[in-house]
């Protein structure tokens, strides 16, 4: 797809006009709409090449149609490159992100997404005002569902799981570290036998993964209070932790391990 | 007498239900067997915390157990649910009687900090039993702040 395209051939002037106007230019709105309206088929069709993995494809068109109007408001012709060449790796990105942001690893209806966005939000509030992690009946009653609901909520949630571990971590990076209290923790592996097995394989993981291992099983901390001090959810914690074990297991050497 | 030897009726003891789950000792099994775990701690009203770890122990018992079991063995894990705690006992059978589980690893300080109590058992066998190992979780439905 080059200038000479002849279904976007004539949009191309557009572009530039687009980028050249002032923030404040009237025309903007008017411009940026059939741009939009032009450029649709490459959103539909970036969308359409993710439609096989359990979301709707109307949605996958609007997260698609989003990384468009990025596209579109971020493209400047004067750098001299293409805009598909742009713009396609912007939109690809915007419906990975949606992937990401969901995880789930698996078809789960729609109900039950909810269902887990409201338990999560309950579980949040909960471990505040309770100072430690609520139990199912006690989010049953936060959000007025039966807990039988709340039990079905709870194992969906163990579909959800990002498609790939570090594709999470660059996404997330930024969240708190805990200097202080990870130094505590490193004093405390210090003391252990297996330290010289497990030191390279823990400089091996992210640092949030780190972090949170050090403070899990060095730090005397509980996944809740974790949550808080790193600034993500018990839940997250629970799968970063249940993922980094496993992940710490196929790379310590089984006669390490066992002894 | 060991457990594998003779499965234990799934009745009451004592007020506590019985669930038992036997797999044949393959890794690819656990994870049939840490859904049983979280499932039972999630019923039970464990808090949040609670029955994550209580699923990772399993998790890591069972993956221990896994890497000294006898070829073509089984696993068999038993929970006790008990009123405010799940105590789980999970056992295999090894091919030799000098098999051990070491306590001096880092799979044993994830055991050690997930559970409230844990602890393992060597059986050497004999009369015709195979030797078996079993590892020991207690795990309470609260987590109380240490």
């Amino acid at each position: 797809m080059t200038r000479a395209d002849p279904e976007y051939g004539h949009l191309y002037p557009l572009l530039e006009r687009y980028a050249t106007l002032p923030q404040d230019d009237q025309d903007r709105e008017r411009l940026r709409e059939e741009l939009v309206r032009g450029f649709l088929p490459v959103a539909h069709h970036i969308a359409r090449r993710f439609s096989n993995r359990g979301e709707p494809l109307d949605d996958l068109v609007q997260v698609a149609t989003v990384g468009l109007i990025n596209a579109i408001d971020r493209y400047s012709p004067e750098r001299g490159s293409d805009f598909f060449s742009f713009a396609v790796p912007t939109i690809s990105g915007e419906v990975r992100r949606h992937f990401r942001d969901l995880g789930w690893s698996m078809r789960v209806p729609r109900r039950l997404k909810d269902l887990h966005v409201s338990i999560n939000g309950a579980v949040s509030e909960l471990s505040q005002s309770l100072g430690r992690a609520p139990k199912p009946t006690e989010i049953a009653e936060q959000l007025g569902v039966p807990v039988s609901e709340v039990l079905e909520g709870l194992e969906a949630s163990e579909a959800y799981r990002s498609s790939s571990l570090d594709e999470m971590l660059s996404s997330e990076q930024g969240s708190a570290t805990v200097g202080e209290l990870v130094g505590e923790a490193d004093a405390e592996l210090d003391r252990v036998d297996f330290r010289q097995a497990l030191r390279p394989v823990l400089a091996e993981l992210a640092e949030r993964e780190r972090t949170i291992v050090l403070l899990r099983f060095f730090g005397n901390m509980t996944q809740t209070q974790i949550a808080d001090r790193v600034g993500i959810s018990q839940m997250h914690v629970s799968r970063l932790l249940a993922q980094t074990l496993d992940r710490l297991r196929s790379r310590l050497d089984p006669e390490t391990r066992v002894g | 007498m060991s457990d594998l030897d003779s499965p234990s009726p799934a009745e009451t003891l004592d007020g506590a239900s019985t669930v038992e789950v036997r797999t044949s000792a393959s890794a690819a099994l656990i994870p049939t067997i840490r859904a049983v775990a979280s499932d039972l701690a999630a019923r039970a009203d464990f808090d949040l915390d609670a029955i994550s770890d209580l699923r990772m122990a399993v998790d890591e018992a069972c993956a221990t157990l896994v890497d000294v079991a006898a070829p073509t063995s089984s696993l068999l894990c038993r929970f006790l649910v008990r009123p405010e705690r799940i105590e789980v006992n999970a056992q295999v059978q090894t091919k030799h009687v000098d098999t051990v589980v070491s306590t001096d690893t880092f799979g044993w300080r994830v055991l050690q900090t997930l559970a409230d109590d844990v602890s393992v058992h060597h059986d050497p066998g004999g009369d015709g039993r195979a030797p078996t190992v079993s590892i020991r979780l207690d795990k309470r439905s609260s987590d109380v702040l240490r």
